[in-house]
């Protein structure tokens, strides 16, 4: 049980991962503000960062340059990291883009709430269709 | 010169459209040379993929390996052009050409302006890159980050139109896509952790030896990627955010979304299922029963909540949702007549779906009509575009001598060797229910009589323009084609259906 529990802790990155990803996810589906919505998405995002890099890292490990002076020595993997920098630079990429659609929502309807959004949208529609009629 | 080139291949239709992309804005005021150039990387697209395919049929199936940069296996990214590499490239330039034949003709006027069309086409390159290197992809990671490249391509396609609600769509879409993409890294981050290899040969050999001492890890995997994939290529229940995006998309745009993205994630989501966890993991994890029932209940749903919009677009949109669920379950069935199946009907579902999207597109543009009982009697107003929706649709339906038939009688006949009751009724009734809401556009259009034309609200409709007839035409003539001769098609997609299941 003891030697359990050393290992749960002895893991705890993934246990920040799990946090964070729970966290993230709830942000995402309850929230109805944008914003929130996408902090909530950069927020799982981390999450899954982490999990690799954890999942790359050797405690006691060194980085893996080979000189006279760590031969022997265990490296990490820098695999793992090397690839979350491209997931980091699409994750940028992917905020910078929802921003500008919400902007561009701003602007049109003077909000960024989604449910007020939708208020106003089929307020909009109603008045169309008293138009016609 | 030939010689050098060939082997090049695989990585050419991924990098040509790609390279025209990103060299495309510099000419944005001259929307001549934009669509001539995006036409003529479609040509050439189209001609590397048949070639690229006869070459594989040729070799009886050993595919064209390339190793970019020069770094083999398992240490550099390898692209591998197969049976189902061909297959799949065959079919994203097959509709992706006359798809931006379609677009030359209204692009401008449904987009508002000539320099947001140029941007159109950007997008629309980038798509068609990223599909066809998810075609011919082999490393896990690289699939991430095409499929990133994809949902942020489709994205922009969404909010193409100048218009408040294409923004709330994209945005919609936008979330949904990266929740499902980051549930797409995790499982690939649990893969590699476990595994040790991203190329799909080395992780599928590492996994079939140790699954055993982390089956929570393996578990774990599998449900975000399945999730992952299931919430992009929208299986039911997941499928929130399709009908806004792919209705309020430009028709162009919703026609390659509906025809080709969604089929990349499901080809994404082949991969992971049969190349790295492989069907013997797939049966010992009840995969297969669960895409079975994830797929049954996507056909039912799905064709329920098209029949009951009005909206034209948003019926066909919701048609896709059934229509996923048709390849979803033939991913489960595992036997080499579901898979081949499953295949041949994804590729006949994004050739008849485009025709759909434009045809309807084509109406919408012509009438101002967006719904389907608006549309009495435009089939004699404008008589070859809906000529081109009755054969899609009598398509879709699965009627013999149109390629949807031949799609579901080996789905049929898969379903049938399992032995279980469910996929092969639900195969039949969504069959049924999609006749029940295909067939009362074309009875209206038809058999009703048109408006009277004194009605101010009521402009004369024609056909569309002389590349817009060709586009239909030609999408039109493949759904005929592939019903009449499946032929080749079907025995690539036999092929690398065996392919796919002895990689144990």
């Amino acid at each position: 049980m003891k030697e359990l529990f050393g290992k749960l802790i002895m893991n705890y990155p993934y246990f920040a991962a799990a946090i964070l990803f729970m966290i993230g996810a709830l942000t995402v589906l309850t929230r109805s503000d944008l914003l929130k919505k996408l902090i909530g998405i950069n927020i799982m995002e981390s999450a899954i960062f982490l999990i690799f890099v954890a999942g790359g890292n050797i405690r006691g490990g060194v980085a893996p340059l080979l000189s006279k002076a760590n031969s022997g020595a265990v490296y990490v993997n820098p695999l793992p990291s090397a690839l979350m920098l491209t997931g980091i630079v699409v994750s940028v990429s992917v905020t910078a883009f929802a921003l500008a659609l919400i902007v561009r929502l701003h602007r049109a309807y003077g909000t960024i709430d989604l449910q007020r959004i939708a208020e106003l949208r089929s307020e909009v529609a109603m008045d169309d269709s008293n138009h016609h009629t | 010169m030939t010689a050098t080139i060939i082997p090049d291949l695989p990585v050419f239709v991924v990098i040509a459209p790609l390279f025209v992309a990103f060299v495309l804005p510099t000419f944005a005021r001259r929307m001549r040379l934009v669509e001539a150039l995006v036409i003529l990387v479609g040509i050439l697209g189209f001609l590397g993929a048949l070639y690229l395919a006869s070459l594989v049929f040729a070799q009886k199936g050993s595919p064209l390996i390339y190793s970019l940069g020069g770094w083999q296996a398992p240490w550099g990214i390898e692209l591998k052009a197969g049976n189902l590499g061909a297959l799949f490239l065959l079919v994203v330039t097959g509709v992706s050409l006359p798809v931006s034949l379609f677009a030359k003709g209204n692009l401008a006027q449904e987009v508002g302006g000539k320099e947001r069309s140029a941007r159109f086409y950007v997008l629309y390159l980038l798509l068609g890159g990223a599909l066809a290197g998810m075609a011919v992809t082999n490393d896990l990671f690289n699939v991430f980050v095409l499929v990133e490249v994809v949902t942020l391509s489709c994205c922009g396609l969404v909010s193409a139109r100048n218009h408040p609600r294409a923004a709330e769509a994209a945005f919609k879409y936008l979330i949904m896509a990266t929740l499902g993409s980051t549930l797409v890294m995790g499982g690939i981050g649990f893969i590699y952790m476990i595994t040790g290899h991203l190329n799909m040969e080395f992780a599928a050999r590492e996994l079939a030896s140790i699954w055993q001492h982390s089956p929570h890890v393996v578990w774990m995997a599998l449900s975000f990627i399945l999730v992952g994939f299931g919430v992009k290529a929208a299986v039911f229940p997941l499928h929130v955010w399709l009908p806004d995006a792919h209705s309020t998309a430009p028709s162009p745009a919703s026609a390659i979304l509906s025809g080709l993205a969604v089929k990349g994630y499901l080809i994404c989501l082949l991969k992971f299922l049969y190349n790295v966890f492989g069907s013997a993991l797939m049966q010992e994890f009840a995969v297969d029963r669960i895409l079975v029932l994830a797929g049954a209940v996507a056909i039912i749903a799905g064709s329920i909540l098209a029949l009951s919009q009005d909206e034209l677009k948003r019926r066909l949109a919701y048609s896709t949702v059934a229509q996923v669920g048709y390849i979803v379950l033939g991913l489960g069935l595992l036997n080499r007549q579901g898979l081949a199946g499953t295949l041949f009907y994804l590729a006949s579902h994004a050739v008849i779906k485009s025709t759909l999207f434009l045809a309807a597109g084509a109406i919408i543009a012509a009438t101002g009509k967006k719904k389907v009982s608006e549309l009495s009697g435009i089939g004699r107003k404008m008589p070859l575009t809906m000529a081109a929706f009755t054969i899609g649709s009598l398509g879709l339906i699965g009627l013999p001598l149109f390629s949807g038939f031949v799609g579901k009688w080996y789905l049929l006949l898969g379903s049938i060797e399992t032995g279980k009751p469910l996929p092969t009724v639900v195969v039949i009734a969504g069959s049924i229910l999609c006749a029940t809401y295909l067939l009362p556009v074309i009875r209206r259009a038809y058999f009703e009589p048109a408006p009277d034309t004194t009605n101010a609200d009521w402009q004369d409709p024609q056909d569309p323009g002389f590349s817009q007839k060709l586009a239909l035409i030609l999408l039109a003539a493949i759904v005929v084609l592939l019903g009449v001769v499946p032929g080749p098609l079907l025995e690539l997609a036999k092929r690398a259906a065996a392919e796919l299941l002895l990689l144990q």
